[in-house]
This record gives C-alpha cells, sequence and structure tokens, in this order.
C-alpha cells in the first residue's frame, strides 16, 4: 500500500498531476486518484489516497464492479459498473470518487505508482506487499451524509494532528 | 480544439451583473501567448486611456498562460493586471500558488471584470457555472477569515480564492491580493483595484483538465526540465531557505538595504536571515502548483504559524527600517497578510519617515505624535494599524511613499525611493548594475521581476563571452554589457509570466531558453510557436507595455533611478563608491529595444 508521511508533504500536488497525466494523459484533480487535502490556516498538507483498509468498504458495490487485486489495490470494471455512486457513499475517507460516471480510486499503477516516482520530498512511499493493515472503521460511523471533499479533509485533520502537536512543542515559548 | 489553452474568456460587468463566456480567439492568443502579455495586449487594446484607476471603467484582468496548471515544474502562475491605482500607468502582479491551476482547469484563460457592485460581492466561478454572491457579511473581514467563510459557503474546501482584506476594501493603494491566504499579489495595488469594484473576492473551481497537443512530447520535455532543476547547484539551497537566503546573500555582496540603503552591509543580519528562520522556526517545505524546488515553508512561533515569509517582506520589515528581531518581522508579516497590504510599498513609507526623522526633516508633529525613530517596533506596528483603516495620518501613508513625499514637500521627496510610483525592492542596485537598470526601464515601475537580470550575479564569464560576447556582464559591478542583458532577460521574464512558470526557476535558475521553451509551447498547443515568432510576439508586448505607458503619461525622464543609487556611492563593503550610470545605461537599452531617444516604441504593432 502507500503510505503518506505529512511531515514531509509540502503540498505541491505532484503526486496528484502525476497521477492524472498517468491514467488518462492530462492534468485535473477530478481525474486523480490521489487528491491531496490543503489546509493553509494550520500548515496541513496531506495527499489522500486509497489505504487498502482491513474493511475494504467499496467492494461492497451491488454490482460487483469492484474487487481486490493481486497487489492489494481496488480493480474497478468499468463495463460492470453503473456508476450507482455506492462506493463512494461507502469510503470513510473519500478515496474513491465517480467522475464522469466512473470511479476514481488508486491502482497502485500495476506496481510503480507514479506518485510515489514523482515525490521527491519523500512523503508519498510505497510499501509493497502491505495491504489491510489499516481499519477505517473510526472514520466510518461519522463520515456518513458527507460527500468525498469533506470526507477527506476530516482524514487529513485526524492524521496530522499528532504532526501539529509536535509542531507546538518543538517551538516551545 | 484549443490545446494547452483554457478556450474562454469570461468578460463580468459588476455594474450590469453580466457574465458573458466567450470563446479564446487562438490567432490573439499566439500574438500575446498567455498570462501577463495577453493581460497586456487586452489592456493595450481595449482600456479607454483617461480611465480613473478606482473607476468602474477600470479593468481588473486575471490571466493565465498556455502551460499553466500542467505537467510542466512550476505551472502555477496567475497575473492579475489593470491600472494601477498607485502608479497611475501598468499594474500587475503575479502569484504561484494554486488559484492559475484552477481557472485553467476551469475552461478559462482570463477574466475580464468591469463595472462596480453596488454592495460588496464575490465572484464564484465553478467550471461554466458563474454566479455573483452578495458579501455585504463579509465586508470588514480579515483574509483567512474572508477564505474560510467563502469556501464554508460554497461547502468545498478546494475551492481556490482570491480575496481582500481590509486595507483592499479601505482602497489602501497598494493592497494586496491573496490566493489562499498565502500567495500575494503584492505589487501595484491590485487588491485596491478589487476593493474600488467592490469585489471581495474570487472563487474558483475546475473540474476539467489541462491536455495537452502532444502528451509524450510534453512529457519528454517535462522532465528534461525536472532533471535541468534537480541537477542545479543552488537546488538544495533554494529548499531549504527559499527567497529568504537573500538576505546573507546580499549582505555578503554588501548591497542588503539598511536604514532606508544608508548602507548595504547590515551587522545584525545573523539575527533575521534566512537560516536562522530555518532553525529556528521552520517546521516543513511548502510549495506551489507543480514544484519540484518546494522553496516556501511553514513556520511556528508562539505567537502564531503561517507560510511565509518571502526575502522582500522579511528585508523589508529587518534591516530595511532598522530593526532586528525575527519574530517582529514574523508578526507583521502575518499581519499585512491577513489585511491584505503589500509589505514592499508599505515598508518603503516607513523606512523613508524614518530617513527623514534621522535628517530632520519630519518630526513626530508631522505624523501625528508617532517617534519614527529606526528600529522603533511600536511605531511601525501603530502606523500599519492606521494605514489598513486609513485613520490619522495613516490615511496619508496609504497613498504610497510618492504622494506622501509630495505632501509634505520640503525636500523629502529626494529621499522616496521609488521609479514611477512603484517604491523599489529590496536589493541595492549601486553593487548590482543590470538591476539598476531594470529598476530604471520597467514597465510597472521600481521592479526587478521585469527582467530579473540574475546572470550578472553569477560569475560566468565565459558563459557571458558566448552567449552575448561580452564577459563583463557576469561582473556585477560593471555596467558594460548590461544593456544587452536586460533586454534579453526582460523577453525571457515575460516569458516565464506568459506561460506561466516560477520566474524563480525559469529564470533565475537559469533552465529555460527560448528555443526549449518553444518545444515545450509547441508540444502544448500545437500552434507555431518558433523561437522566431516567439521572439516577435514578445518583443510586441514590451512596445504594447510601453505604448500603453506613454499613454497614460510617462516620459523618457522617468526611465531613472532616485537620487541615491546615481549619486551617492555606497560608503562600505564589497559594494563600497558604487553608483548606478543609469543615463547611458537606459539609452544603450533603448537602442536595442528599437526605441527612439524619446523612448518611444514605433507606433505600428507588429
Amino acid at each position: 500500500m502507500i503510505v503518506i508521511h505529512p511531515e514531509l508533504c509540502s503540498g505541491c500536488e505532484r503526486c496528484q498531476v502525476n497521477c492524472s497525466f498517468f491514467h488518462s494523459g492530462a492534468v485535473g484533480r477530478s481525474r486523480s486518484r490521489v487528491k491531496v487535502v490543503k489546509i493553509e490556516r494550520l500548515g496541513i498538507d496531506y495527499p489522500v489516497i486509497c489505504r487498502q483498509c482491513k474493511e475494504r468498504y467499496c467492494t461492497r458495490c451491488p454490482e460487483s464492479a469492484l474487487e481486490v487485486g493481486p497487489l492489494g489495490q481496488i480493480v474497478a470494471s468499468p463495463t460492470l459498473c453503473t456508476a450507482c455512486g455506492t462506493c463512494e457513499t461507502l469510503c470513510p475517507i473519500g478515496a474513491i470518487e465517480l467522475h464522469n460516471d466512473l470511479p476514481y480510486v488508486c491502482d497502485l499503477c500495476g506496481g510503480d505508482p507514479r506518485c510515489v516516482a514523482q515525490c521527491n520530498m519523500g512523503a508519498v512511499e510505497y510499501v509493497p506487499g502491505e495491504t489491510e493493515t489499516v481499519s477505517l472503521a473510526s472514520f466510518k460511523k461519522e463520515s456518513r451524509g458527507l460527500d468525498p471533499e469533506e470526507k477527506r479533509v476530516r482524514f487529513a485533520l485526524d492524521r496530522t494532528r499528532e504532526l501539529r502537536e509536535a509542531w507546538k512543542a518543538s517551538v516551545g515559548e | 480544439m484549443l490545446y494547452g489553452y483554457g478556450g474562454h474568456i469570461l468578460r463580468v460587468d459588476l455594474s450590469r451583473g453580466s457574465t458573458v463566456r466567450e470563446k479564446s480567439d487562438p490567432a490573439y492568443l499566439r500574438k500575446a501567448i498567455g498570462g501577463r502579455g495577453l493581460n497586456s495586449w487586452r489592456l493595450h487594446d481595449e482600456l479607454p486611456r483617461d480611465v480613473d484607476p478606482l473607476g468602474p471603467e477600470n479593468m481588473l484582468l486575471i490571466g493565465v498562460g498556455p502551460l499553466t496548471g500542467s505537467l510542466l515544474s512550476s505551472s502555477a502562475y496567475m497575473t492579475i493586471s489593470g491600472r494601477s491605482p498607485l502608479t497611475g500607468i501598468l499594474g500587475d502582479s503575479a502569484a504561484g500558488g494554486f488559484f492559475g491551476p484552477e481557472l485553467k482547469q476551469a475552461g478559462y484563460d482570463q477574466l475580464v471584470i468591469t463595472g462596480r457592485s453596488e454592495t460588496p460581492c464575490y465572484l464564484v466561478i465553478a467550471d461554466d457555472r458563474v454566479e455573483i454572491r452578495d458579501a455585504s457579511h463579509l465586508w470588514g473581514t480579515d483574509l483567512w477569515q474572508a477564505t474560510s467563510a467563502i469556501r464554508k459557503e460554497l461547502g468545498d474546501n478546494a475551492f481556490q480564492v482570491a480575496a481582500i482584506g481590509p486595507a483592499g476594501e479601505n482602497l489602501v493603494k497598494f493592497a494586496t491580493v491573496a490566493c489562499n491566504n498565502g500567495r500575494m499579489c503584492g505589487r501595484t495595488g491590485m487588491g485596491c483595484l478589487f476593493g474600488s469594484k467592490q469585489l471581495k473576492a474570487v472563487a474558483v473551481r475546475g473540474t476539467n483538465v489541462v491536455t495537452m497537443a502532444d502528451s509524450l512530447a510534453f512529457l519528454d520535455l517535462s522532465r528534461e526540465l525536472d532533471r535541468r532543476i534537480l541537477d542545479h547547484p543552488e537546488w538544495q539551497k533554494r529548499h531549504d531557505l527559499g527567497s529568504p537566503l537573500l538576505m546573507n546573500a546580499l549582505n555578503g555582496i554588501g548591497i542588503l538595504p539598511t536604514n532606508h540603503f544608508q548602507k548595504g552591509v547590515c551587522d545584525y543580519v545573523d539575527r533575521v536571515s534566512g537560516e536562522t528562520l530555518a532553525a529556528t522556526h521552520k517546521v516543513k517545505n511548502k510549495s506551489c502548483f507543480n514544484c519540484n524546488v518546494h522553496c516556501s515553508r511553514y513556520y511556528v512561533t508562539p505567537e502564531g504559524e503561517a507560510e511565509g515569509p518571502e526575502f522582500e517582506t522579511l528585508c523589508s520589515y529587518t534591516s530595511r527600517i532598522g530593526v532586528d528581531d525575527l519574530r517582529f518581522a514574523l508578526r507583521m508579516a502575518s499581519f499585512l497578510n491577513r489585511m491584505g497590504m503589500d509589505s514592499l510599498s508599505s515598508g518603503e513609507t516607513i523606512g523613508w519617515t524614518m530617513e527623514c526623522f534621522q535628517r530632520g526633516l519630519l518630526g513626530p508633529e508631522d505624523v501625528d505624535g508617532l517617534d519614527f525613530t529606526w528600529g522603533n517596533k511600536e511605531t511601525v506596528e501603530k502606523v500599519l494599524d492606521m494605514i489598513v483603516r486609513r485613520e490619522g495620518i495613516g490615511d496619508a501613508f496609504a497613498e504610497g511613499t510618492r504622494s506622501l513625499a509630495q505632501r509634505f514637500g520640503r525636500g523629502t521627496e529626494k529621499w522616496a525611493l521609488h521609479v514611477k510610483g512603484l517604491d523599489v525592492i529590496c536589493g541595492d542596485p549601486r553593487g548590482i548594475k543590470a538591476f539598476g537598470l531594470t529598476y530604471a526601464i520597467a514597465s510597472r515601475g521600481g521592479d526587478h521581476l521585469r527582467a530579473e537580470p540574475f546572470f550578472e550575479l553569477t560569475g560566468r564569464y565565459d558563459e557571458a563571452e558566448r552567449r552575448w560576447g561580452v564577459r563583463d556582464i557576469a561582473d556585477r559591478l560593471s555596467n558594460n554589457g548590461k544593456a544587452v542583458l536586460v533586454e534579453h532577460t526582460e523577453r525571457q521574464a515575460l516569458l516565464t509570466d506568459c506561460m506561466t512558470m516560477c520566474k524563480n526557476i525559469g529564470l533565475s535558475m537559469d533552465v529555460l531558453d527560448f528555443e526549449f521553451a518553444a518545444r515545450l509551447l509547441q508540444a502544448g498547443t500545437g500552434l507555431d510557436f518558433t523561437p522566431d515568432r516567439m521572439t516577435k510576439s514578445l518583443r510586441g508586448i514590451i512596445d504594447a507595455d510601453r505604448r500603453l505607458n506613454i499613454d497614460l503619461g510617462i516620459d523618457a525622464s522617468m526611465d531613472t533611478l532616485p537620487y541615491r543609487f546615481t549619486d551617492e556611492p555606497l560608503e562600505e563593503g564589497p559594494s563600497k563608491g558604487q553608483v548606478v550610470p543609469v543615463k547611458k545605461m537606459v539609452k544603450e537599452y533603448y537602442e536595442l529595444r528599437g526605441w527612439g531617444p524619446d523612448g518611444s516604441p514605433p507606433s505600428k504593432e507588429g
């Protein structure tokens, strides 16, 4: 799976840019499978990407259009998908999202993730073989009714809480 | 289909509340390229010459270029232009961040905003849906509050917001526009222009993609440029310190403005340097869209936290006004950012007043009893607040240094450090001659970014000979060949502003030559941007700016520098004894530009 190190992330969005370009030949956030959340007031930059979670919420697709691939990635079938949006609703962190009636979710670029290759901050790391180690159950309940962007913001805030405490502690008085 | 470009121009008339989405004209784009060039031609072709800078007819343009928001590193910029409320001539200011790329993804090359709303408003652009919304409840909020409130109202944190603070609302002539709090269009008072139209903000969200004509060729070129950037000998330092590295760098060559340019060497620089900032308060790097240098920084102090500051702000609120307190400068930077006020112009009003106090030309009785002794932090804090609210003497300060000096007279004008009404930046031109020429001829007034002739600081003598046949071009103290350098880098700077890319990278790091840029533009747009055609376009834009400025009242006598830089040699340090022989250099520059001795370009375009 892909591991994020927010203390290193500058918010440049190179992961997002290169994800979009690799998959669609063009650049745009809506086509990217990793979306960087930026909360400028708090200095937070956090790329939200599929955690390959233990629960695999999105695979409860009514059309069986989503399954887990050999690398632990989510594989979406464009032919089975009816764009019903269940996956988007089920994911607690906004890591899968429909755009133009297609689900966009990290596919690990077949094992050579372009976001990792293009992040020269070391903030986006690929750990092959590690999958289904993260539980997103604690995000599930309160994600109800939120749109993907709202879910991503919640997740980013949670995942950077310790970092912000460390910053505060480091400056002292 | 138009590749690279957004494909549309959005015209908004705030008086009528109308919005019209037009298709971009490829022939016009080929001539104007994009970004600043597109804005310049639009002003040249459409701005009524007798327009009141604060009147409804003034145009407020926001332009992006053919490569903005693309795979190209640092293709992050946008430019805001109009007739400057501060200088009365061409005004424009660029910022990186994420607004430009978002505007492109929403499908636009340019916003053309005219008129004046009866009540405060903000403009919302979500792809092809455009709405003018009421902003009465936001009027009076600072930038951080306004940006948050707008995103909350629109229910989407991913909106990119370019907004003004109280300074812009109160028509402070050097008010800024901030993109997402941290990225400033600082110079020439574009925030004042927003305020004059009762426009609090422009919020934009785009869900389209930026598509190149030849994606694979563009990919190869972008990767080649990435290598040039990452292999650059200055990469690490720029990454670690960003622009504040200039505190020590300029001090080392004796050109760090100290006590309002009376000295070029600051003995407490270590307390306020980029190195100190990085070591004490920086917690991580920050970045503009798709950059691999990440030169910005996030800092935390017990009093607050924010992104920034850049060099010009840091120097303006430390050595330039005699302050040796880094935390104070951070606090002022944060205040200015929240209020939406330019650090350079506000800092010059303060530095100038302090020098006038030192010379006995002004006293407390002139300025509401304030004591402008060098480094008086209490006064600085107080007067900034008064400027934002235009309270008391702050009202006169809010008009800018040129106007302030004219108001007081008594010989104070001699020490007002501006060119054409725009306050000079933090770099003493006496020790960097090509920069001196740049301040003198820059089409928006006393500014370096119009040409940023960084090459003269590199000491690359052989390369200077190879490129231009003049070795002295690599010697910062020589004026020999500097007009050649400025003529060249002025086009290079314009090119990066048109494409739009970061000038620190495209220009200062010297990674983008015209041939390479032409290949990028061809792969990106599919249009025939040959190096020759591009050069013709760039010269055409520079001439158009000049014609506009002449119409707006400038003449050759204004292509000069303040007395200090031409007649008062630096007294100590590595630039000791230097002045700028500006007349001679300007004359050479006119000849190279093909302008007459009166500084007029050929009257016909092209």
